[in-house]
């Protein structure tokens, strides 16, 4: 999984500086998002199915 | 005169809209009564960020005035409700639960639902407590303290819309306006022991509220009994431009057909997730819905646990974008429980993001295909009842999970795919808990329908807690 030195690079090129203090929770935040993503990625989705809202003008 | 300063005389809100408009019953005199009720309690709940004396007296007083007109207040006439704070208030911030709102403009106008129950009469009494930002489901909140529940005030009120549900509950408020993210008037409904509505997403403008997630942000009310919440609910319906979520659909009435026989319609309990996630008392009390609804099958979604955390990612994700300058620049004026979880939504991967969009919709092309075989579905609304204030952790699925993140395993799913859901109290000789009762899109009608022979038969009610 990540690291705190994960994260704050993550922040760097996001545009975030991240406090030292909140670096354990935001790491560990992220890392319960990151579980919750591979479940997603290991999902089998068609091409052809919606990634968005579509907008209908 | 009918007396209302005793739990026992409190008849629900189109009771009293009913004897206001007769004159029989004086809208000052109710909110006073009220007034001094949530005077006395409030300190022991923490419901209210503010109570709107002066606002509400003077409402009142203009809808007596109106009465001895001989003119027609409308059919919330009276009526003493809240708004969660994250609802404009004309005059007030809108501070979200936030403090780093406070140097935002008063709000020029009153939300859009809130301007549609007060034109029906209802009287606002004031602005409820909720989770920063909408983002958790305790509402115990660092800058304005915890809700405590009526039912038990060592334990939770849910969140985020916890102010608005104990309000309701503890007998200060006959209706409250909350909104529904991922659970957040499903959690407190079934926490607090009361009804809840969450309605088609775009059903209802979300004109005039700060937002959390724009493509998963609802709005509804919470009430003491079917025919209240039917009431209520008419009265908010209606299009608005200015929400680009919202969807032009005519006003369909529900309050007036509440009784009338659905026939017999086919009701599944949804089964996989909504069994395992669930504990004895909720799996009871969906069992207990469904002898009354004969209930003859299950159904199960295989996208469950997908769908979750496809509403999981993508809420931490649009949180953190909303909110990123303010995470940039001030993030040490955040709730810590909100501030990390936003900032990590801030570093969230776009190809997650893109994923749980489209996982959003095979898991709508799955639960659609089960509405071609059943007209409603139940499932538990919380996987147990009101935790205790600062536990750490639930038993969900058998395992010890963190409470905050996990409250909302049962109602993220199906509020992913916007279905309309009545939120019914089944009580018990300890903490009620609630059941979702599933409803196609813009079957608001029947899910009310349903909860109303529920509640005909006995099985879901509400009793105002006298808070303990």
């Amino acid at each position: 999984m990540i690291d705190k030195n994960d994260v704050e690079l993550l922040a760097k090129m996001a545009g975030l500086k991240i406090d030292p203090a909140y670096l354990q929770g935001v790491t560990d935040n992220l890392c319960a998002l990151l579980v919750q993503g591979a479940l997603l990625m290991s999902s089998p989705v068609a091409p052809e199915v919606e990634p968005a809202t579509v907008l209908r003008l | 005169m009918i007396v209302l300063d005793r739990p026992g005389n409190i008849v629900g809100a189109c009771a009293i809209a009913d004897a206001v408009r007769r004159g029989e019953l004086s809208a000052v005199t109710l909110i006073e009564s009220r007034l001094e009720r949530i005077h006395r309690l409030n300190p022991l709940l923490n419901c209210f960020t503010e109570v709107l004396v002066e606002r509400a007296l003077r409402m009142a007083g203009a809808i007596d005035a109106m009465v001895a007109d001989g003119h027609d207040p409308g059919p919330l006439a009276g009526v003493p409700f809240g708004v969660k704070d994250n609802y404009d208030v004309a005059g007030k911030i809108t501070t979200a639960g936030s403090t780093i709102n406070r140097t935002r403009d008063p709000a020029s106008a009153d939300a859009l639902l809130l301007q549609r129950v007060a034109r029906a009469g209802a009287v606002l009494v004031g602005t409820q407590n909720m989770d920063e930002f909408a983002y958790g489901f305790t509402t115990e909140n660092a800058h304005y303290g915890a809700t405590h529940n009526p039912c038990d005030l060592k334990r939770s009120a849910g969140g985020s819309s916890g102010g608005s549900a104990a309000a309701v509950a503890a007998g200060l408020t006959e209706f409250s306006l909350g909104t529904d993210t991922n659970g957040s008037i499903r959690v407190p409904a079934s926490f607090c022991g009361i009804f809840g509505l969450k309605p088609t997403f775009g059903r209802l403008p979300r004109t005039g509220t700060f937002p959390f997630v724009h493509d998963l942000d609802h709005l509804g009310p919470f009430a003491r009994s079917t025919a209240d919440l039917a009431a209520i609910y008419d009265a908010l319906q209606g299009y608005d431009e200015d929400d680009a979520g919202c969807v032009a659909r005519e006003i369909e009435l529900t309050a007036p057909h509440l009784k009338r026989s659905q026939g017999d319609p086919s009701v599944a309990i949804l089964d996989g997730w909504f069994h395992d996630m669930a504990d004895d008392q909720g799996r009871a009390a969906v069992d207990a819905v469904a002898r009354v609804l004969n209930v003859r099958s299950r159904a199960t979604f295989a996208g469950t646990e997908q769908a979750r955390a496809a509403a999981f990612v993508l809420t931490a994700a649009s949180g953190g974008n909303l909110h990123f300058e303010a995470l940039r620049m001030s993030a040490d004026q955040f709730d810590p429980a909100t501030r990390d979880r936003l900032l990590a939504g801030a570093l969230v991967p776009a190809n997650l993001i893109l994923q749980a969009q489209r996982i959003r919709h095979l898991y709508h092309a799955e639960v659609m295909e089960a509405f071609r075989r059943h007209d409603l579905l139940l499932a538990p609304a919380t996987p147990c009842h009101a935790p205790l204030l600062g536990q750490p952790t639930i038993r969900v699925g058998g395992k010890d999970v963190p409470t905050r993140p996990n409250i909302g395993v049962l109602t993220q799913p199906l509020s992913f795919v916007g279905l309309p859901i009545v939120t019914v109290p089944v009580q018990s000789p300890g903490l009620p808990i609630g059941v979702q009762i599933i409803a196609p899109p813009w079957r608001e009608d029947a899910a009310l329908a349903a909860a109303a022979r529920v509640e005909a038969a006995g099985i879901a009610s509400f009793s105002v807690a006298e808070p303990c």
